[in-house]
């Protein structure tokens, strides 16, 4: 009786497994009759790769090399669909063989050669120095005694320190160009050493600097495919490059994205908050309803895998408690974002297979919060008397009958507080998956300020959202609380 | 293994680590018969009541009910369970039920009665304990004393053959200890086989048919009320009389 039980809730497990990978997002599939590759590229790369505010490349002006694809897919006759990750990843899945290509404004270095073959370069992208635009700094030298600020990691970081000695400026370091580039334009800093496509991008859309210099330390853009393989795939990008370069097409392309200033829609009245909401609230709804239904189908998953741990957790068999003490240790001690990404992209490689982005999502928060339900159910029946056991088994109730009837109500009711939090706490723990690139509220974010570069208001305006979903949250949950108790 | 009798105990032994507090038990009960189990605290007698429907996991030895052997893995201990009522110090009542639920749950579970039949056999066990009108109240409500004669009732729901009480006034305040053994001295004149591990002497001495006193996991020594109460053979015996009478 006891596993015909387990076997109910497992099987009903894997049920909702498969409805989790149904929901997952589906990326079109063409017509078989011309190839179809698939091409890894950033999840955001100004102006190489502009996400609209859904985080996909749909829209109009989605970037330098999504709109290259698109010409020379057309001009070469192949058909492509983009597969969208961090940087980094995309250099793994290259190797992996998930990717037939990687694109996201990666320079060709010695070291890359080893694995990947470049396509032709398309574009030389070198270092320049930008300062505010009412500033009177126009060369190195005066940068003397100065503090200058840079992106960590970037080429140029690497170019700004090779420098400070000779010049005599300070170094200081930011995660995110649009704080780094208004702590110039604010004049906190004196300049500022970057990507000559990615401060002009900045400048055209708004922001408040002007470069100074010309470009230094240029290395060329190109495409990568993995070292030997898709040889058809690289010739066609080569053709498609060539013609690009011959007719015109790439240098216009370049111009639309790195010339000019500013558009009208960036005027002062359109950047106050009532005005950022309007402007963004069909994205900020998607990426609410996303949070809410990786938080509803992810904590209902939760639940189900942590009453399956917790069950086994108490049975009289050890080697189940085993199980469910050993599932509950490793998925409670790893990091969730590192689990995140063992399933996004470690689990593929493994099961030869792609996960959907929605479904490893839900897979995460479903092993990462159903080891901490797991507890919180094992606790909530261990902390049944024992009495209550021992007078439902004696009464000859099935170890099952027991459970079901005399235990897990009672233990249900001293979990409920703790189960509650939980839940919140699930809320607020998928905003780690915008990691991975889903869609929710906290990367609809980082994605609309990588636009609009409005970071202080656009924060504040998501941090508000949280707080108020959760207040909603904890006033449903104190009700269902009065309810059980 | 002999059918006569309803309880057959042989050579039993029980450690927790290693510390054994059962070192070999023999005991038979026959049918009808009540035997109550007396002895100082850590002697075995609860242990040895619990291991008579296997609460308690046994070392070596064997325990017979009907003539099924409950250590045995093939003997189904639910269906041999259901034939045994056990009666806790704690009373141990559903929280999470009314107290004719605590008594339904069983019968409705195990003998496929309709919820309408069980409750009215609620009714009429609950009636047997006088505590009819409190069928729906939440049993924590109840004083110990009614609380341990629903347990009581819940029990016989079962219809079993045999009683097991493990100190059943132990948990109670005196002027309800009363109400309790009145129940059981019932159920003894009405020829339930009752095994008792008590600490009310004068319980024992009314309504046992057999005295057993247990000291240090071995029984002692064993007889007829007056013989134990009022010739003890055993130093032990005596000295545990002296301590628990002359109080």
């Amino acid at each position: 009786m006891r596993k015909h039980w387990l076997i109910k809730l497992l099987m009903s497990l894997a049920v909702l497994v498969g409805f989790g990978l149904v929901m997952g997002r589906q990326e079109p599939i063409h017509a078989a009759s011309e190839p179809t590759y698939t091409i890894g590229t950033v999840d955001s790369f100004e102006p190489f790769e502009i996400p609209n505010n859904r985080g996909t490349y749909n829209g109009k002006n989605p970037g330098i090399e999504i709109e290259m694809l698109q010409q020379i897919a057309k001009h070469e006759g192949f058909k492509y669909r983009l597969k969208v990750m961090s940087f980094d990843a995309t250099l793994t899945a290259l190797q992996a063989g998930q990717i037939d290509a990687s694109m996201g404004g990666m320079s060709v270095t010695n070291e890359r050669k080893a694995t990947i073959d470049f396509t032709k370069s398309y574009y030389d992208s070198g270092v320049v120095m930008a300062v505010a635009s009412n500033s009177n700094i126009k060369s190195l030298k005066q940068l003397k005694g100065k503090t200058v600020a840079v992106k960590s990691g970037t080429s140029g970081a690497i170019y700004a320190k090779s420098i400070a000695n000779k010049y005599g400026f300070k170094i200081k370091y930011y995660k995110t160009d649009n704080t780094m580039w208004s702590d110039v334009a604010n004049g906190n800093s004196a300049a500022t050493f970057d990507d000559e496509p990615v401060l002009r991008y900045g400048i055209r859309n708004g922001m408040k600097l002007r470069v100074v210099t010309k470009a230094v330390n240029s290395q060329p853009v190109a495409m990568g495919i993995k070292k030997g393989q898709n040889q058809e795939l690289l010739h066609k990008l080569n053709d498609g490059i060539t013609w690009m370069q011959k007719t015109g097409r790439m240098q216009k392309l370049l111009d639309k994205y790195t010339k000019g200033s500013a558009s009208k829609a960036d005027s002062a009245s359109q950047r106050t908050i009532p005005a950022l909401i309007k402007n963004n609230a069909g994205a900020l709804s998607a990426g609410l309803v996303e949070t809410l239904k990786l938080t509803i189908v992810g904590a209902f998953l939760a639940l189900v895998f942590g009453i399956v741990l917790g069950v086994m957790g108490i049975a009289e068999n050890k080697v189940l408690t085993g199980i469910s003490s050993t599932l509950i240790y490793i998925f409670r001690g790893m990091p969730m974002i590192v689990l995140a990404f063992f399933i996004y992209i470690g689990m593929p490689g493994l099961i030869g297979h792609k996960i959907p982005l929605f479904t490893a999502g839900v897979i995460t928060l479903m092993l990462d919060e159903g080891a901490y339900v797991g507890a919180i159910v094992k606790g909530g029946f261990d902390a049944v008397d024992r009495g209550q056991w021992e007078a439902a088994r004696s009464l000859g109730l099935p170890y099952s009958k027991a459970l079901v009837k005399v235990i897990m109500p009672q233990g249900i009711k001293i979990m409920v507080p703790s189960l509650v939090n939980q839940f919140i706490i699930t809320l607020k723990d998928t905003s780690i998956l915008s990691a991975i690139g889903v869609m929710e509220l906290t990367q609809t974010g980082t994605v609309i300020i990588s636009r609009n570069l409005e970071g202080f208001k656009m924060w504040l305006i998501i941090g508000v959202i949280y707080i108020v979903i959760i207040t909603l949250l904890t006033w449903l949950s104190n009700y269902v609380q009065r309810k059980v108790a | 293994m002999d059918k006569q009798y309803k309880i057959q105990v042989k050579d039993l032994h029980k450690s927790y680590g290693d510390n054994e507090v059962l070192k070999g038990i023999n005991l038979n009960v026959k049918p009808n018969e009540v035997v109550c189990m007396i002895g100082p605290s850590g002697s075995g007698k609860s242990t040895f009541l619990r291991c008579l429907n296997r609460l308690e996991e046994t070392n070596s030895g064997h325990v017979y009910i009907d003539g099924y052997d409950i250590a045995d893995k093939k003997t189904n201990i639910d269906l041999v369970r259901q034939n045994i009522g056990m009666v806790f110090q704690h009373f141990n009542l559903f929280p999470n039920m009314s107290v004719a639920e605590n008594i339904m749950l069983a019968p409705v579970q195990l003998k496929k009665m309709t919820k309408d039949e069980a409750r009215k056999a609620a009714l009429h066990y609950l009636d047997i304990v006088g505590l009819k009108e409190k069928a729906d109240v939440n049993p924590t409500t109840l004083s110990g004393g009614q609380k341990q004669r629903v347990a009581i009732a819940r029990a016989l729901a079962m219809k079993p053959d045999v009683m097991l009480f493990d100190e059943p006034t132990s948990a109670l305040d005196p002027e309800m200890v009363g109400d309790v053994l009145e129940v059981m001295q019932t159920l003894a004149k009405q020829g339930m086989t009752m095994v008792v591990v008590t600490h009310e002497m004068g319980f024992a001495k009314r309504v046992a048919d057999r005295v057993v006193f247990f000291h240090d996991g071995v029984i002692r020594e064993q007889g007829k009320p007056d013989e134990i109460f009022d010739h003890p053979q055993h130093e032990d015996t005596k000295s545990f009389l002296d301590k628990v009478l002359n109080v």
